[in-house]
């Protein structure tokens, strides 16, 4: 088990000795596990993982990202690369890192969120970053966080606990990279995010970790009149796991998960996501497109449940998914759970491959093979991709999923 | 002197083990209007894909040959580089592409393969104005993904509009009169015969005499199971208005 294994350095300081009993108590999941059916583990928890605080990413420019604006906090092998970042100060906005602060972190241990990894990531929390947007602030500079794991079988449990005050908003961007030729780390992270009244959250993550693992717990929880919005942008990972629970606590919500995933070359990229509607009368979108390449593996598994009395909800739910070859799979899982009776919900998977007469018809009008299924694949993610409002930022994940 | 722009020889197809076309002889010289005419199930859609390079079909016989080049084995892509455009009788929708992007990517594949620059973003535009409107194409749907929700005409128009846009030297229009009513059919009638020159050539297919009206054929052929039956003049049209395909076919069990 990993945590047997760990001769380890972290931050685990005030109230986290409970997660660590917890911990104990969690058996690792295994295929018999609902949860992780379609996602092995045995390789992970076989890993010697190893906690490494090195630093070898020599400039930033180096990690082909597109151009930001606002902060750039890095963070390498679970240790902030001052270096590599670009701190000031932003009007409204307190925001610390664990390791720097004096105040013991006391995480908030709900046992009704948790599960193996976000208990691992607690108890051996190698840096956290916290940010507390002040009420009435519209945060016009991006957050961008950069996460890399650049040392072979490093775990890293990283996290990022926000919270909006009432109308107030920002737009977060995460990527989580494997630098070079890094194999077998671990990327670890938690989201802890809470969402006020009327307060909005952009948050877009860009996953990019061939040959590492990389298992992210987003945890939401949104107050009434509030916006959440999730575009995940998953390229590529041994192991990329999204876990995504958004809590709706109050009436005219709005919610929306988005995604794109392209495992290919022994990639497998598992989106979980949980929507709760406990209040009447919001709305919440879940679109998610797979495009599945060589042997890559995606699994898609939403649910969307709304309680009892939680009247007037429109949600919908869809998953489409290419597969551009016989060796590729996805195991794709749409759930809805109704408790409420005056709702419009649906949910939706299809599965299919390139359609040979649209090949045919743009080559007829003078497209090659290859540019006329880049443009397939463009139509196909384009809903999803202009969810981004940033052109600089479409521009790079475009790129990326055709480079796949 | 007349001046040779397809020749079709010959031509045998099929797909899996169903034989299609069954020894098609065709020669299309440029500045020509030819008509295939044909019952239902006759191969004539077959025909133009397999002329516009659609491999799914198996060419087990005969040849193609295109300005004086053999392109049976010749990629679609490439085909259309050169000057063969297919309307297709069943244009595809493909969500997320815009109409636009798409005419632009096809134009600058074009370019690249002959060396060329891309087309300046300020010519294309005005060349989509101008092209637009000779096939009354409605403006909305230029931005719109490829098909996408288009009515019948809509569609139709829109491949005669793509024509427009890549002009080229051989015009294939599959039943591009199906779908469009009197007033419609008039104007894309007229939009191809704009683009009617010396040059290049159209090969009609229809069902009815009704586009013959408009766009009025040097030649008429009637194909019948994968073979062409007969051939003669416009008249040819009027002779299959009135009295049907059974007189040709031999089919008498109507
Ligand atoms: N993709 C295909 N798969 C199977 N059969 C086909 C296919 N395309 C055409 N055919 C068959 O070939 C014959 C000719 O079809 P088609 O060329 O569409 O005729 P037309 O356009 O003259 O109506 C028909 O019997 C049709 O069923
Ligand atoms: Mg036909």
């Amino acid at each position: 088990m990993i945590t047997d294994k760990l001769i380890y350095s972290s931050l685990v300081r005030g109230d986290s000795n409970t997660s660590l009993d917890l911990l104990r108590k969690t058996p690792f999941p295994s295929r018999k596990d609902e949860q992780w059916k379609y996602s092995p583990l045995k390789k992970l928890k076989k890993l010697p993982f190893i906690n490494n605080s090195g630093f070898s990413v020599k400039s930033i420019s180096t990690l082909n990202l597109p151009k930001m604006n606002g902060l750039i906090l890095v963070l390498e092998n679970g240790r902030v690369n001052a270096n590599l970042s670009e701190f000031h100060k932003i009007n409204g906005i307190k925001l610390s890192f664990l390791s720097s602060s004096k105040e013991n972190d006391n995480p908030i241990i709900n046992s009704k969120k948790e599960n193996y990894f976000s208990l691992l990531n607690s108890s051996y929390l190698s840096e956290g970053i916290s940010i507390e947007v002040g009420s009435g602030f519209r945060v016009q500079e991006n957050i961008n966080i950069i996460n890399i794991v650049s040392s072979n079988d490093s775990l890293i449990n990283t996290k990022l606990d926000l919270i909006l005050s009432e109308n107030s908003s920002i737009h977060i961007r995460q990527y989580f990279l494997a630098h070079g030729k890094t194999t077998n780390g671990f990327i670890n992270h938690n989201n802890n995010f809470i969402v006020q009244n009327n307060a909005a959250l952009v948050l877009d993550k860009f996953q990019d970790l061939k040959n590492n693992f990389h298992i992210s717990n987003d945890f939401i929880e949104q107050e009434e009149s509030s916006k959440f919005i999730s575009n995940t942008f998953s390229m590529s990972g041994l192991l990329t796991r999204n876990d995504i629970l958004n809590n709706v606590n109050g009436e005219q919500c709005h919610s929306e998960l988005n995604g794109i995933f392209t495992p290919f070359k022994n990639d497998h990229i598992d989106n979980h996501t949980t929507i709760n509607h406990y209040f009447p009368n919001c709305k919440s979108y879940e679109n998610y497109k797979g495009i599945m390449k060589e042997n890559g593996v995606g699994v898609f598994n939403g649910k969307v449940i709304v309680h009892e009395n939680a009247q007037k909800i429109e949600a919908f739910q869809q998953n489409n998914n290419i597969l551009l070859n016989d060796e590729a799979s996805i195991y794709s899982k749409p759930e809805l759970e109704i408790y409420a009776d005056d709702v419009k919900c649906s949910h939706g998977s299809t599965t299919g491959q390139f359609d040979q007469e649209s090949i045919f018809y743009l080559r007829a009008r003078g497209l090659t093979l290859k540019k006329a299924k880049e443009l397939m694949i463009l139509g196909f993610i384009n809903e999803v991709i202009q969810k981004s409002e940033n052109s600089d930022y479409i521009d790079f994940i475009l790129e990326r999923v055709l480079e796949n | 002197m007349k001046e040779l722009l397809v020749e079709i020889k010959d031509l045998e197809c099929k797909i899996g083990d169903q034989e299609i076309l069954k020894g098609v002889n065709l020669k299309v010289n440029k500045g020509e209007v030819h008509a295939i005419m044909g019952p239902n199930g006759s191969g004539k859609s077959t025909l133009s894909s397999v002329l516009a390079g659609n491999d799914n079909y198996e060419i087990t016989e005969g040849s193609i040959s295109f300005l004086g080049e053999d392109i049976t084995e010749m990629s679609p892509e490439e085909r259309s580089w050169k000057g063969m455009f297919l309307a297709f009788q069943y244009p595809i929708e493909i969500p997320g592409v815009s109409n636009i992007n798409f005419l632009r990517t096809a134009l600058n594949e074009r370019n690249k393969f002959f060396g060329d620059d891309p087309i300046p973003a300020k010519d294309f535009l005005k060349m989509v104005a101008e092209k637009s409107g000779l096939v009354g194409l409605d403006n909305r749907l230029k931005n719109r993904s490829v098909n996408e929700g288009f009515s019948g005409g809509e569609k139709k128009r829109n491949e005669i509009f793509q024509m427009a846009m890549l002009n080229p030297k051989l015009s294939i229009l599959d039943e591009t009169d199906s779908g469009l009513d009197i007033d419609a059919l008039k104007t894309v009638a007229n939009g191809v015969n704009k683009l009617k020159s010396a040059e290049n050539a159209t090969i009609v297919i229809t069902h009815y005499q009704r586009l013959l009206d408009y766009i009025v054929p040097d030649f008429v052929h009637v194909l019948n199971d994968g073979k062409i039956i007969k051939s003669g003049d416009k008249n040819l049209a009027l002779e299959l208005e009135k009295k049907g395909y059974d007189w040709l076919t031999g089919n008498t069990t109507k």
